[in-house]
């Protein structure tokens, strides 16, 4: 898992999933259980389906979504106004 | 910085370098903050010393006669740290 | 809406950059990629581990060393059944915001639970791992601390592991 492509190209681990996402939020935004287990699934996936060591997996989300998301599930949730 | 970074401004007496780290890693990654931090933590040690307490002097210098300087110079970190948390204002939210 | 490109590049642009400038040489590069191993088995039959560095640890334990000016390269086994009211977090180079109040978005213990139940994975580790990724030791930290965890997982009888970065 990396949210820093640039880091992760100097490091090059055999298999890499990137996520536009902040530093510490690499699994998505609190509650929102359906993006933490997609970006889990997604990352996973990559054991078997990765075919040249080095690649950088692009998971395609958006921070902003992210977060648009992570609001209304906490609406819904009752946690936020 | 790594250490060997460190060590080699050490050997070459390069205290801009050493002090620059040490704000770096005590303002969250940004020098000036780092220096602010380190003036905090000397008002925060100087206020509560005021009121002139009393303190536990066997204490302080028991620690300071029996402990090695490495352990001392670690808890002069931490005392930094303890410091300026109890100034109730806490920079370190980690973004870079 | 449409995600532009920009929105799906990384959101701290130059993070390599930045850190080198700040701590010369305190950033691992490697010259060589390693060959990659395709996992002989579905992930529904893998057992799984995990392994963090957002200093994660169950509460009570003695805290990961954040004043340490070198670091701390010692790591903390988690059980893999831990639930987040059990687990604290002792780092301060990261945001610790979203993880503050769910722990899952960087330590996601509940999803990996949630797949195992479903059968998408076959098990989990009994322990994952968790260290703080802040130390000026890079060499210091895959000669022991790497090492160290590389050898507990696979004790574990680990087939598979998610690595996660702060």
């Amino acid at each position: 898992m990396t949210v820093a492509r640039d880091v992760t190209t100097h490091l090059k681990p055999p298999r890499a999933v990137f996520v536009p996402f902040m530093m510490g939020h690499h699994f998505g935004v609190p509650f929102h259980r359906d993006l933490q287990r997609r970006v889990i699934l997604e990352a996973l996936a990559r054991l078997t389906r990765a075919e040249q060591s080095g690649e950088i997996h692009d998971i395609p989300v958006t921070w902003a979504q992210a977060r648009r998301e992570g609001i209304a599930i906490e609406q819904a949730m009752g946690l936020r106004a | 910085m790594s250490l060997q970074y460190l060590k080699d401004a050490a050997a070459r007496h390069d205290a801009e370098a050493l002090i620059r780290y040490v704000r770096l890693h005590l303002g969250d990654g940004d020098e000036g903050r780092g220096r602010r931090e380190i003036d905090k933590a000397w008002v925060e040690a100087l206020k509560p010393l005021l009121d002139v307490p009393p303190t536990d002097r066997e204490f302080i210098h028991e620690t300071l006669s029996t402990k090695d300087p490495a352990t001392l110079a670690h808890l002069f970190f931490d005392l930094h740290f303890y410091l300026v948390k109890r100034s109730g204002e806490w920079i370190h939210d980690g973004n870079l | 809406m449409t995600a532009t490109s920009s929105d799906r590049e990384q959101l701290r642009p130059g993070l390599w950059a930045t850190v080198n400038e700040r701590y010369p040489g305190s950033m691992i590069t490697k010259s060589d990629l390693v060959p990659l191993t395709k996992l002989g088995k579905p992930l529904a039959a893998s057992r799984l581990t995990f392994v963090s560095t957002a200093g994660v640890q169950p509460r009570g334990t003695l805290p990961f060393d954040v004043t340490h000016p070198v670091g701390d390269y010692s790591f903390r086994r988690v059980p893999s059944s831990a639930e987040p009211a059990d687990l604290e977090i002792h780092q301060l180079k990261y945001p610790t915001a979203g993880a503050n109040r769910d722990l899952n978005v960087v330590f996601p213990l509940e999803r990996l639970r949630d797949l195992v139940a479903e059968g998408a994975i076959g098990a989990l580790t009994p322990d994952v791992y968790s260290f703080i990724g802040y130390n000026m030791d890079p060499e210091r930290l895959e000669r022991t601390l790497a090492e160290e965890i590389a050898a507990a997982v696979a004790a574990d009888g680990a087939e598979a592991a998610l690595l996660a970065p702060a």
